[in-house]
């Protein structure tokens, strides 16, 4: 499958991990920090595909260093497949110096637990 | 670390302040919440996990550790323990 979307320096990957599937259609949205406001600025809402990956996140001229943060609609995702979890949705804030590197932020997902780790 | 237990307000969609506590030598923090406090609703737990890192002269990838968390039946006891590491990190649900 080719993206036609050019390259992102930031990926994902949700993995549903008591399924054993990617996480696939699963909304997400991508927001920076304004430091000057102190508030959360919406940059990209996504959809995962079926591979659980969401390519096109953002471009590299847009991804400054700053404070980011992946939110992912983790309860609507499991009431889509008729579960009830714990978590309402997973937010994961982290922190951008060097926006010349690729960031991979998987997420791997249950319905009473979940993992990221910072990847590339 | 320093961490907060605000309440989400479903009226106003405004999080409301319940506790802030700082775990002890074994990572704990008892005496977190009331059980008629301990309503349900929807939860975060956030954990200043940035500010340890510094105060040990490392750098972080995560400022901060939120985790948003549902509550129905309020009767349970909830743990919500965090592993974490400068890279990567995994709460799940305990009891």
């Amino acid at each position: 499958m080719s993206s036609t979307l050019p390259d992102s320096p930031l990926t994902t990957y949700v993995l549903n991990t008591g399924d054993g599937v990617p996480g696939a259609r699963m909304a997400l949205s991508l927001h920076r920090l304004d430091s000057l406001l102190v508030i959360w600025k919406l940059v990209t809402v996504g959809t995962t595909d079926e591979d659980g990956r969401c390519p096109g996140l953002i471009t590299k001229e847009a991804f400054k260093p700053g404070m980011y943060k992946m939110r992912f609609e983790t309860g609507q995702y499991w009431e889509s497949l008729g579960h009830t979890s714990i978590y309402p949705y997973v937010e994961i804030v982290f922190t951008i110096t060097n926006h010349n590197e690729r960031f991979h932020l998987p997420l791997l997902l249950s319905r009473f637990s979940y993992s990221t780790c910072r990847g590339s | 670390m320093a961490l907060s237990l605000p309440r989400l307000d479903p009226s106003t969609s405004l999080w409301n302040l319940l506790t802030t506590g700082t775990t002890n030598d074994d990572g704990r923090c008892p005496g977190l919440i009331t059980r008629e406090a301990f309503t349900p609703a929807v939860y975060k737990m956030r954990f200043e996990t940035g500010r340890v890192r510094e105060s040990l002269g490392e750098t972080s990838f995560y400022p901060y550790v939120e985790i948003g968390f549902t509550i129905t039946d309020h009767s349970q006891k909830f743990h919500v323990p965090l592993l974490c590491s400068r890279f990567s990190y995994s709460p799940y649900r305990g009891s």
